[in-house]
């Protein structure tokens, strides 16, 4: 480590070159450290990060390269690097009433690819987590079946599963910015958003194992949290892709999401994937509980209510650059983002520069699966241009993402719901970005 | 994993059969049932079907006046919703709101925006109250759901809401329920001079509503911080007081405010943890007992009293 009093010039020095690698916008503060080390009331630590940054890199061999690392199993079960603690999912305080009843968002801005670790898929509770002892957890499948079952967890793993990679979404995503943008964040506008592969048991396999009755037309889902949550969900859903879901990216679930077995409804709106599952009840008319008349319609201008509004519309966001990701510097930059759809694959993904005057189509990376996140990508050449951003996908069903003047006109302001509308990134000359709607 | 099988180490002796001579007795699987499971009891299923439909499938024998439900109302919902349904801070209004739905910022209540009185009977059942679900026996259930009705001016002050009569409510808003229609909007995929850059206006955000201090120098330290001082108090604390402690519900000392803690601290830790446990009635509001939260040990609310004396001092 240098000493102060001796290098205080070279540590200036030091400190505009690594200043000048920064955007501007943490330029300022940067330089105001600096500063304050002149005048002599620097921090230490202030001191020792930028002098032990130097001594790290080349020629000088970093310290980590002179002594020997941990052994296996010192962590058993891996965590994140300490220098990756603030890619964690956060909540919006003044959303919900409290925490139990709340939700919370994933990190959009630092995920690479379609999976979501599973520690920071989304949250959403209507009444906590609950801790479940998964042998002391049933399923049990009653109503309009030939024989009313109970099944252990054991029992519901002998039946032949199957691993799909799909999205799940809050269909409240964006559902603040109907009337403005007000989330300077990617993580705040889109983060009720992750994917992950899935593994489970299809329901159909189970209600052939109860047996349905004629004239079945829905099942109800309940869990077992102290929300006792309860969707009704169409038979053709049910009998089509539905899966009873015990596992997350390869092991159990997690208890935010759902341990020890969850409904999964692909490419519905995540409330139908009721977590925690206990019950499945088959029957011939839908259930109307709370999560599907009170919560969970769209309130149209005209006051009308649109119901059982369950499908995820094709949607788009760039994630990098975004508000928490400006533009670095000058030069080639590699605009990315997700597309996602809930009817079934994403066909193409188109891009704006200019606030939606003209367009051009961006690259597809990597796999494109069925009402799973899908990542694109275009390169630019940015010179220091202010931009307008948008993404516009369109689903193999040849729905178009809509702008959300279409939405407004079409619903009004007040669905809270099923916000999928053409986000727009206002890039700035030095790089930041802004959430902005266009007028 | 939960049900792994903890095996004891043996010495294995394999009884190897001569090649071409494993005449295997296992069948391959050729009927439609798999047999896993077994037949849920009446008993069982009575237990756990708890949920009601319009049509009123599933209500238990049973009634409830709104009489009744007034007293039940006061003591366990009140907290929250407010006693005319009025919802305190930022828990849901239950009450008013009629002709709303096509205003510029609309007031979805029960008697409003409903279209079921199932679905009020059931929810009240299920979830509620919210720190003691699943604790209201059928009669309770009908006296609560017949005062939130009466609260609407659904049902005239002498109701009696039973299973038999229960067919003849009908909630206003009803009829304006359509189901799904959607796609109901057509973009399209125009791609040179979609409009006139002129005509671009750009709306920006609502300054200072976004929680962005992790964007700020040294925010993954707090984070960390704030992170590592989790404690039985306040796990039971997040668990079941703060529904009201954290917004000052129903005249709750905030969790926190020094100024409306201190009268309170100076009556001793002792005093405070009886009251949270036994229940109290102040000139401000009502503490219920254990918060309303039975399940919780006299071990556990302490606890939380430290905690929340710990955060206000």
């Amino acid at each position: 480590m240098k000493k102060l009093s001796e290098n205080t010039t070279d540590l200036l020095q030091e400190i505009k070159t690594e200043a000048s690698e920064l955007p501007k916008n943490k330029r300022r503060d940067f330089m105001l450290n600096g500063l304050k080390l002149t005048a002599g009331t620097a921090l230490a630590t202030t001191v020792g990060q930028v002098a032990a940054s130097q001594s790290n890199l080349p020629p000088n061999v970093p310290e980590w390269s002179k002594t020997l690392g941990r052994g296996v199993v010192s962590v058993p079960y891996g965590l994140p690097s300490s220098y990756e603690s603030d890619v964690i999912r956060r909540t919006v305080e003044w959303l919900t009433a409290d925490k139990i009843a709340s939700i919370s968002m994933t990190p959009l801005h630092e995920m690479s690819g379609i999976i979501t670790p599973s520690g920071l898929h989304f949250e959403r509770y209507h009444g906590g987590v609950p801790d479940i002892n998964p042998n002391e957890h049933r399923l049990m499948i009653n109503g309009m079946v030939d024989r009313p079952l109970l099944f252990t967890m054991d029992d519901l793993m002998r039946f032949p599963s199957e691993s799909h990679i799909h999205f799940l979404e809050c269909p409240a995503n964006g559902g603040m910015e109907w009337r403005g943008a007000q989330m300077e964040a990617l993580q705040f506008t889109h983060g009720m958003l992750s994917g992950s592969e899935w593994t489970g048991v299809r329901l159909s396999t189970l209600l052939q194992e109860a047996g349905i009755k004629p004239g079945a037309k829905w099942v109800l889902a309940e869990g077992a949290d102290a929300a006792g949550m309860s969707r009704s969900i169409p038979i053709d859903k049910a009998l089509d892709d539905t899966l009873i879901v015990f596992a997350q990216n390869g092991e159990m679930l997690r208890p935010e999401q759902g341990y020890p077995v969850r409904l999964f409804t692909p490419g519905w709106e995540g409330n139908t994937s009721v977590k925690w599952l206990r019950r499945i009840e088959v029957g011939d008319m839908p259930w109307e509980h709370r999560e599907e008349t009170s919560k969970y319609t769209d309130l149209l201008a005209d006051g009308t209510a649109r119901r059982h509004t369950f499908v995820q519309e094709v949607n788009s966001v760039i994630t990098s650059p975004c508000p928490e990701k400006p533009i670095q510097g000058k030069g080639l930059l590699q605009l990315e983002g997700i597309a996602w759809s809930g009817r079934g694959k994403v066909k193409r993904v188109d891009v704006s520069l200019d606030g939606g005057v003209s367009w051009q189509t961006a690259k597809i990376k990597g796999l494109v699966l069925t009402k799973s996140l899908t990542r694109f990508s275009m390169e630019i050449n940015w010179q220091g241009e202010p931009l307008l951003l948008q993404s516009r996908a369109i689903d193999e069903t040849g729905y178009v993402q809509p702008t959300l003047a279409q939405l407004r006109e079409a619903r009004g302001t007040n669905s809270i719901y099923h916000k999928n509308s053409i986000h727009t990134w206002q890039v700035q000359t030095d790089g930041a970005v802004n959430n902005v709607q266009l007028g | 994993m939960y049900n792994s099988v903890k095996k004891k180490f043996k010495t294995l002796v394999l009884a190897v059969a001569a090649q071409g001579l494993l005449t295997s007795t296992v069948a391959f699987a050729d009927e439609s049932k798999y047999g896993f499971g077994r037949t849920a009891t009446q008993e069982e299923i009575a237990g756990w079907d708890i949920d009601i439909r319009p049509d009123g499938q599933g209500l238990p024998a049973g009634s409830g006046s709104v009489a009744d439900g007034e007293g039940l109302y006061e003591a366990k919902c009140a907290s929250c919703h407010g006693l005319f349904g009025e919802g305190e801070g930022r828990w849901p209004v239950l009450a008013g709101g009629e002709g709303t739905l096509a205003h510029e910022r609309p007031e979805k209540t029960v008697g409003s925006y409903w279209p079921y009185a199932s679905t009020l009977w059931d929810y009240t059942r299920r979830a509620m109250p919210f720190t003691a679900p699943q604790s209201l026996t059928a009669d309770e259930t009908y006296a609560i759901t017949a005062y939130v009705l009466y609260l609407n001016e659904i049902v005239d002050e002498e109701f009696v809401l039973s299973k038999e009569n229960f067919s003849t409510i009908k909630m206003p808003n009803e009829p304006n329920f359509f189901e799904d229609d959607r796609p109901d909007v057509k973009n399209t995929t125009c791609m040179k001079d979609c409009k006139d850059p002129a005509s671009i206006k750009v709306v920006s955000t609502i300054a200072g509503v976004t929680p962005l201090e992790h964007l700020e120098e040294g925010a993954a330290e707090t984070a960390a911080e704030a992170a590592s001082e989790t404690t039985h108090g306040k796990a039971i604390y997040n668990q079941s007081c703060a529904v009201c402690h954290d917004h000052g519900v129903a005249g709750s000392p905030k969790t926190g405010d020094a100024d409306a803690w201190g009268d309170r601290i100076a009556t001793g830790t002792e005093m405070l943890v009886k009251r949270a446990i036994t229940g109290y009635v102040g000139d401000e509001g009502v503490m219920p007992p254990k918060g309303g939260n039975m399940s919780l040990s006299d071990e556990d609310v302490a606890e939380a009293v430290h905690y929340m004396i710990e955060k206000s001092q």
